[in-house]
């Protein structure tokens, strides 16, 4: 096979850090190449210098065995290499044909729609890519809106495609079909990039480089590695996807929910009576595809939203409708599933996001003034005890990786909360390593007698983690099961709607 | 991900560098728009530099002059670094007047040290009147602060002309009705700092809250809520800020600022209540406010 593309001896340095040093690697016509690597292992730097956005300090970039400079995006276009960014440059107020053609025209200053419209049409045609090319991006959802950047590359005629965490938004069966068309693309003679930090779709490439700290660790054939080689070569030391749970006997009932509903924007019903408890060394897992009431139940319980009927007592006193303050002041604890919008101020430095919303408590304060040396203090503690990979407390949290940012609000959260931590996806989008992390760290604060909520959509985080399980459906909970008598398989028949009376039988049957 | 190469923070050189070009491009721009009308420029820019900082008598007057604008640009930064896009400082600027002139018929004969704060609070206190009107507006009823303070802004102007103007405030006697009130009685004239110069004790009082300013936004927990609120009202709102009490907090705050500058040259200027000399003392604000401390 002949090769697409090939990067000699790349270094990258960013104010003395090193993204890339000296990274060799090269990609076959016709083939899926992964870059796998934890966040800030220099997979976004390496394929940010492929396209152009980055100069290297050092090393060459040949295509197709020619030496070639790109300067820019521009250039990379016209070197047949397109991009689909992770963060999508649409403009959604324009439809889909405007979004393609706007800046990619090669001439003239009059938009030639009809004939770009006829390109389009013969290339959707082609891979069997259903979109409608006059819906306005608005009115698409984020996994078709990344059509629209894919088809945007195609129809400049990239014969290189680097995606970049395609999968983050997708739902498994929008993925399958996105990798069904890859694999059409490859066959086409097209090359792909892919980089990802999820082990699933590694598994779907052809081969893999896997970067660890801006050095490529090996380069190797897809189908003669395994998950288990991968994510250790990534880390750097074993990963155990199975935390060790221990059995502990429940404690007291520190949150009970009874019949609470909640509504939308719009008046609609978001959570229908629902109803749970959780109770001392006790994780209540809730299972369900995204945007069936998770997000609203957590608002609800941290005060965030009002509910429009039912009870909350957390340690035996009713605080429905109480505000996030009462709640915060009561020791709720809540990590947001959105952390850079609702978790952290990303413009504050770490440790001013280390006190968020306790920038009024006296231990924080000297007088009217906020205490600096004590929040200082604080984060240089929080920085070690947490694992947070930054330069110092002053960084803004906005230039962490998910991972750092994820473990400062772990780490403010835990710090001021008694009794109860509400998690909503506290694991999305992270590294393997820091997965672990976090639900050791969960489970930590299980052993200590929190209890626990955990959202979460990946199922076998619920099973390892929670001791029981609620399914929720249309804002409301088909059912409440034990991991250890159900099989993933009941708890997906549940998310999609079915009442818990599969997992009942089960019970009933073991017992 | 989009990533685009560029320096990580504007360094301090850089910074300095840049301030120093605009203001040679903007003296550069005067230069030709002075040439074309055939005056020397040198002898332009020479008076110019005389008249602003030439001498003693020079400099009291900028400062009394620049003592409005400080005041009203320290209120545009602390509503728009919270991203309140409040515009009401020039009716701000007109009710703090209006405050004072009211202050001093109720406050007459009262010891200076008790007469002079006791006025100038007034006059901040309506304006803050006005700033919790809209903040009221904009919390309650979601009406965007710019539209609510410019439709304020009028209401005050067209109040303080018609006061003037056939209302009770109006100066009445003689012939000729001109828009303004009666000249206040000498002891309510804010004292010069030296002897009989221009320059009255307010001008001391921007510098006061600047510095004020610039302790509350960087060391106090509401100067903290201040800058979060602007960045990421979301997340504040989610670890238990009031957001609604803040904006009005943040409001009123600003609408003191920009009263106190009109009830300063109520008491150090003009010495009686006019509605001219208070024109556009809010809007430049706004402007000081973004060349100052916003654009950073």
């Amino acid at each position: 096979m002949s090769t697409a593309l090939r990067v000699e001896g790349l270094t990258k340095r960013f104010a003395g850090v090193t993204a890339n040093d000296d990274v060799d690697f090269d990609l076959r016509r016709g083939e899926i190449h992964c870059l796998f690597g934890e966040n800030g292992a220099g997979k976004s730097t390496l394929s940010s210098c492929i396209f152009g956005f980055y100069r290297p300090d050092k090393g060459e970039i040949l295509l197709r065995d020619q030496p070639v400079q790109i300067a820019s995006p521009m250039d990379a276009i016209r070197h047949g290499i397109g991009m689909v960014h992770q963060h999508f440059v649409l403009v959604p107020e324009f439809t889909v044909l405007e979004n393609i053609i706007v800046g990619t025209q090669r001439s003239g200053w009059r938009l030639n729609a009809a004939e770009a419209r006829q390109k389009l049409r013969g290339i959707c045609d082609g891979y069997g890519i259903d979109l409608d090319l006059d819906a306005y991006v608005w009115e698409l959802p984020v996994g078709r809106q990344q059509w629209v950047e894919i088809l945007k590359a195609l129809y400049l005629d990239a014969q290189i495609l680097i995606l970049d965490e395609p999968t983050a938004v997708l739902t498994p069966g929008e993925s399958k079909v996105l990798f069904d068309i890859v694999r059409k693309m490859c066959a086409r003679g097209m090359s792909i990039i892919l980089i990802t930090h999820k082990l699933v779709e590694v598994m779907q490439s052809d081969r893999v480089t896997v970067l660890r700290k801006g050095r490529v660790v090996a380069t190797l054939d897809t189908p003669a590695t395994t998950p288990d080689e991968l994510a250790r070569l990534m880390v750097g030391r074993d990963v155990s996807f199975t935390v060790t749970k221990p059995e502990l006997a429940p404690g007291e009932t520190i949150l009970a929910v009874e019949g609470l509903s909640a509504r939308g924007f719009w008046g609609d019903a978001v959570l229908k009576d629902v109803s749970f408890s959780v109770a001392q060394h006790e994780i209540l897992g809730i299972a369900g595809v995204a945007g069936n009431g998770q997000k609203e139940l957590f608002e609800v319980l941290c005060g965030v939203r009002r509910p429009a009927a039912g009870s909350i007592r957390f340690k035996g006193e009713e605080v429905a409708g109480m505000s996030p303050r009462a709640m915060m002041d009561r020791g709720v604890g809540h990590i947001p599933d959105d952390r850079f919008r609702e978790g952290l101020v990303p413009e504050f430095s770490v440790a001013e996001n280390v006190v968020l919303g306790w920038q009024r408590s006296p231990k924080y304060c000297n007088g009217p003034l906020m205490d600096r040396e004590a929040i200082t203090g604080l984060a240089r503690e929080m920085i070690g005890e947490y694992q947070i990979t930054t330069r110092d407390e002053h960084v803004s949290a906005g230039k962490l990786s998910g991972g750092n940012a994820q473990k400062i609000i772990i780490a403010r959260e835990f710090l001021h909360a008694s009794g109860l931590v509400l998690a909503n996806q506290p694991t999305r989008g992270l590294d393997v390593g820091v997965i672990e992390y976090v639900q050791t760290q969960l489970l930590k604060k299980r052993a200590e007698g929190f209890a626990i909520v955990l959202a979460s959509e990946e199922l076998s985080d619920l099973f390892s983690l929670a001791d029981r399980i609620a399914v929720m459906f249309k804002g409301e909970i088909m059912g409440i099961v034990d991991p250890r008598k159900v099989t993933v398989a009941e708890v997906g028949v549940m998310m999609a709607g079915r009442r818990g009376d599969i997992a009942a039988s089960k019970e009933r049957v073991s017992a | 991900m989009i990533v685009f190469e560029r320096r990580m923070e504007a360094n301090a050189l850089w910074t300095l560098s840049s301030f120093i070009m605009a203001i040679v491009a903007g003296l550069a721009a005067s230069a030709v728009l002075i040439a074309s009308t055939g005056a020397n420029v040198p002898d332009v820019f020479g008076a110019l530099l005389q008249g602003s900082v030439g001498s003693p008598k020079a400099l009291a007057t900028t400062l009394v002059k620049a003592t409005p604008l400080i005041l009203t640009g320290l209120a545009t930064v602390i509503a728009f670094r919270a991203q309140i896009w409040s515009i009401g400082q020039e009716g701000q600027v007109f009710a703090g007047a209006m405050g004072g002139y009211l202050g001093a018929q109720l406050l007459a004969g009262l010891p200076p040290l008790l007469f002079f704060p006791g006025v100038l609070a007034l006059g901040m206190a309506a304006g803050m009147g006005l700033g919790w009107i809209a903040a009221v507006l904009r919390n309650r009823f979601a009406v965007n602060e710019i539209i609510s303070t410019v439709m304020l802004n009028y209401l005050v102007v067209y109040l303080l002309s018609w006061l003037l103007q056939g209302g009770p405030w109006g100066e009445t006697g003689g012939t000729i009705s001109y828009h303004q009130s009666p000249m206040l009685p000498d002891t309510a004239f804010l004292p010069a700092l030296f002897g009989s110069s221009r320059l009255h004790a307010g001008v001391l009082l921007p510098f006061l809250a600047a510095a004020i300013c610039a302790l509350v936004m960087s060391r106090t927990p509401l100067g903290y809520e201040i800058r979060g609120l602007g960045y990421n009202p979301e997340a504040l709102r989610h670890k238990g800020v009031d957001i609604a009490r803040t904006v009005s907090v943040i409001m009123m705050a600003s609408a003191a600022l920009a009263a106190l500058a009109g009830a300063i040259e109520l008491f150090g200027v003009s010495h009686r209540l006019r509605a001219d000399n208070l024109i556009g003392l809010g809007y430049a604000g706004i402007i000081v406010g973004m060349i100052g401390g916003l654009s950073r």
